[in-house]
């Protein structure tokens, strides 16, 4: 305000210095006030046309991730022949993601017609609780997947899990996210609180006591620190044992005197190797855009400099972790063969080309008659 | 009609056919079992047969192909294949690159399919693995896993170039073992002794088996003899015959057992007594049928089931360097000796295989082998197009059961 300073000599009122500034919090009431944590109330409110930014942003999410989701609950629903153990997995991840798109329709009537959590306390503790259940289930879920595919990929003749065992592994995802969803709900240890916008609520990673701080350093171990380690250990596993595999069939090759042959086929795909890897990758880099920036703000908040913790900067990272929840189906069930195979018969008009599954059949390899040749197996 | 038929059966060649989708190319094979005769294989000898002016121009290639599957293709993921096909031998067989000397079988059909006939033959390389098939899973649906050859002719007008399903042809054969003609006297046998803490004495347990190869169908006899000499008495006697099957490919193996039986003969064998019995097991496929992962000698039709025969090694060759899938046999003995004793269990190994052509045994199996083919064919005599001029009897093909779905 010290803009009304000398123009002219004379002090004069600008227009905007009736304008009083609003801060964030202000349309929330005394009784409620609790709610919000003094850390947002130095903020002012953000333009509305933010708030309907973000609605806009998360329908389109909403829509997609019904979209994704629904198709595969639908497809494995309704096949028999896809009811395998490993894909239980599968649809507990789409069942998990669902649980997170129920939230959004919450999100998109906060922004466009409160500019706070509609039902306060109680509404903030339904949209805060499905978040929790859903993120921290899906983070152990793509764990459990991890596991299931070094399982299958290991040992392909006896590894696969049995239907009770993937049932208790998904029974475990849920109460894996049981204790950080229910503690705060019942104010045991932690509580949900609106943050950002004060249009989404979560977890209170602000409040200055060690309390909150041990709250958020456990959170942060228990449902993105151990389920990265895990998905990590998994994967790097799987693809070792690849490797292995490979190079006993290459050794196999060699004793028979059949060298590998680099046909037109051959080129085009990649090998075996390489497509573990990038798959695995995808999985892994999924994981780490999805969750590592709602980390490193609950971090921040508990540990590090709250400065950097602006409405716009915790909205960002909750955003991503609602962005994966739509992409997940399309990483686990549209990249299965038979589950593309299926959705081509049933929805031919959804626009999945199912490759000529005996093109991509097996690596051709060649036999030669020369022996002892120096040129090298290729890898 | 019927005696006939009889006749043919006794004096006739079998030969298998099968031809293109389009009809303008057949192939004949002599036989679909090659034998591994551990210092050589038997050659794949075959005839091929061209319409006239088909080809102009074109060639008419022939590869052997084997295919490793070492897991289910419903659990294929991430892009991940479980199963690799190697090409063992390839070659151009029309026009002739070379004149190589035709085998009887291929002498006798070139005689009689005329000038349009080529020859081929392909030799499966020194190491290759036999033809095993693991028993699928009731729920399982894709292919069974295991060790297959398809024989695969095609047309094209260079080696690379793009094959047509409509002028290939796919041919299932299996690569086997026999026995030798001699069975050995050397009797397998294994004593051991176990010894209890806390108490003083030992139980001794000796199983030997009354012969070292037995052939498909045969009761396996194992003589038991237990002396006791320990504190502990035995509760119970369990008798297996354990399959062995290590799968190379991913350095894995499991057993199962597909014969047993649990007895308490004799039972409790207490200190200071003996007790000797011969337990008499028979191993066969059809009493484990459904179960997932038993080894089967491969198979392509329905009615030749047997449990797939021991894996030969040459001498002077360690099972190290065996690649595929090897299977060995062992009996099991298991003395039960209470909670708190533990058990005592020892392993007889064995072979099980089909007996070499021209071994007395053989003549047994074949004369009811022949009479249970006789009575099959008063059913289907009338798919086969029998010659009475030099008593060539082809069969069609059996439809690749494995390879293709059409």
């Amino acid at each position: 305000m010290n803009s009304t300073t000398s123009l002219g000599g004379a002090p004069i009122a600008l227009p905007y210095e009736s304008y009083v500034v609003q801060l964030l919090g202000w349309n929330i009431p005394a009784e409620h006030i609790e709610l919000v944590h003094p850390h947002w109330r130095g903020y002012e409110t953000p333009s509305k046309f933010w708030h309907f930014g973000f609605a806009f942003m998360y329908f389109c999410i909403m829509v997609m991730s019904c979209l994704g989701n629904g198709i595969v609950l639908w497809i494995f629903g309704t096949t028999k022949s896809l009811r395998t153990p490993s894909n239980m997995f599968v649809v507990n991840q789409a069942l998990l993601d669902m649980l997170m798109m129920i939230e959004m329709p919450l999100f998109v009537l906060n922004s466009l017609f409160y500019q706070r959590p509609i039902g306060w306390e109680v509404g903030c503790d339904i949209y805060a609780l499905l978040g929790s259940v859903s993120g921290i289930g899906s983070a152990i879920n793509n764990a459990a997947i991890a596991y299931d595919r070094y399982r299958t990929i290991a040992f392909p003749l006896d590894g696969r899990l049995q239907f009770g065992h993937a049932m208790a592994f998904i029974l475990g995802t849920w109460v894996w996210a049981m204790p950080f969803s229910l503690l705060p709900l019942l104010r045991v240890w932690g509580r949900y609180v609106p943050e950002g916008f004060l249009t989404t609520c979560s977890f209170d990673y602000l409040t200055d006591d060690e309390d909150t701080r041990v709250f958020t350093a456990s959170i942060f171990v228990w449902s993105y620190a151990f389920p990265l380690c895990l998905i990590i250990f998994f994967y790097c596993k799987l693809f070792n044992q690849v490797r292995f595999h490979e190079k006993m069939l290459k050794d196999q090759a060699r004793k028979m005197n059949v060298k590998s042959l680099q046909t037109n086929q051959d080129a085009e795909q990649k090998s075996v190797e390489i497509r573990i890897a990038k798959v695995a990758f995808t999985i892994f880099f999924l994981f780490l855009c999805s969750w590592t920036p709602y980390a490193t703000v609950a971090m921040i908040g508990a540990f590090g400099n709250r400065a950097l913790l602006t409405p716009m900067s915790t909205m960002i990272p909750a955003l991503t972790a609602k962005i994966v929840s739509c992409i997940d189906p399309w990483i686990y069930a549209i990249n299965h063969p038979r589950f593309r195979g299926e959705l081509l018969r049933r929805a031919p008009w959804f626009g999945v080309k199912e490759i000529n599954p005996s093109d991509v059949g097996s690596v051709t390899t060649d036999r030669t008659t020369t022996t002892g040749t120096t040129e090298s197996v290729s890898a | 009609m019927f005696p006939f038929v009889l006749l043919a059966y006794v004096v006739a060649v079998k030969v298998f056919k099968k031809t293109t989708p389009n009809g303008k190319v057949t192939v004949y094979l002599g036989k679909r079992d090659f034998i591994d005769h551990l210092d050589h294989i038997d050659p794949i000898d075959g005839i091929i047969v061209v319409d006239n002016d088909y080809l102009k121009g074109r060639k008419i290639y022939g590869q052997v192909t084997t295919t490793y599957r070492y897991g289910r293709e419903e659990d294929e993921v991430m892009g991940l294949k479980f199963s690799k096909e190697m090409i063992l031998a390839k070659e151009q067989i029309v026009p002739p690159k070379e004149k190589s000397e035709l085998t009887p079988i291929q002498e006798k059909l070139m005689k009689k399919l005329g000038p349009n006939a080529f020859p081929f033959t392909f030799h499966f390389p020194q190491n290759a693995p036999c033809s095993v098939t693991l028993q699928p899973g009731e729920s399982d649906t894709g292919k069974p896993l295991g060790v297959e050859y398809c024989v695969k002719t095609f047309v094209a007008e260079g080696e690379d170039d793009r094959v047509h399903k409509r002028s290939s042809i796919a041919l299932a054969i299996k690569k086997l073992q026999y026995a030798p003609p001699t069975r050995g006297i050397r009797l397998p046998s294994s004593l051991i002794s176990k010894g209890f803490t806390f108490s003083q004495g030992k139980l001794n347990l000796e199983v030997t088996l009354d012969r070292e190869i037995y052939y498909h169908g045969e009761k396996v006899g194992a003589n038991v003899i237990i002396t006791n000499n320990s504190r502990k008495s035995v509760r119970n006697i369990k008798v297996y015959v354990v399959q062995h099957c290590e799968v190379t490919m991913v350095n894995a193996q499991y057993s199962r057992h597909v014969a047993g039986m649990e007895t308490r003969e004799g039972c409790p064998i207490t200190p200071g007594a003996s007790f000797s019995k011969v337990f008499y097991l028979v191993p066969l496929a059809s009493s484990n049928k459904d179960r997932y992962g038993i080894a089967l000698d491969g198979y392509l039709k329905d009615d030749d089931v047997n449990l797939a025969s021991s894996t030969l090694v040459a001498d002077g060759k360690g099972p190290a360097e065996s690649i595929g899938i090897v299977i060995s046999y062992s009996v099991r003995v298991k003395l039960n000796c209470g909670t708190l004793g533990g058990e005592l269990v020892t392993d007889v190994p064995f072979k099980l295989l089909h007996p070499a052509p021209g071994t007395a045994e053989r003549e047994k199996a074949n004369a009811l082998k022949k009479m249970k083919s006789i009575e099959r064919s008063r059913y289907e005599s009338s798919r086969y197009a029998t010659d009475d001029e030099d008593n060539i009897v082809f069969e069609d093909f059996a439809r690749l059961r494995l390879n293709e779905p059409e």
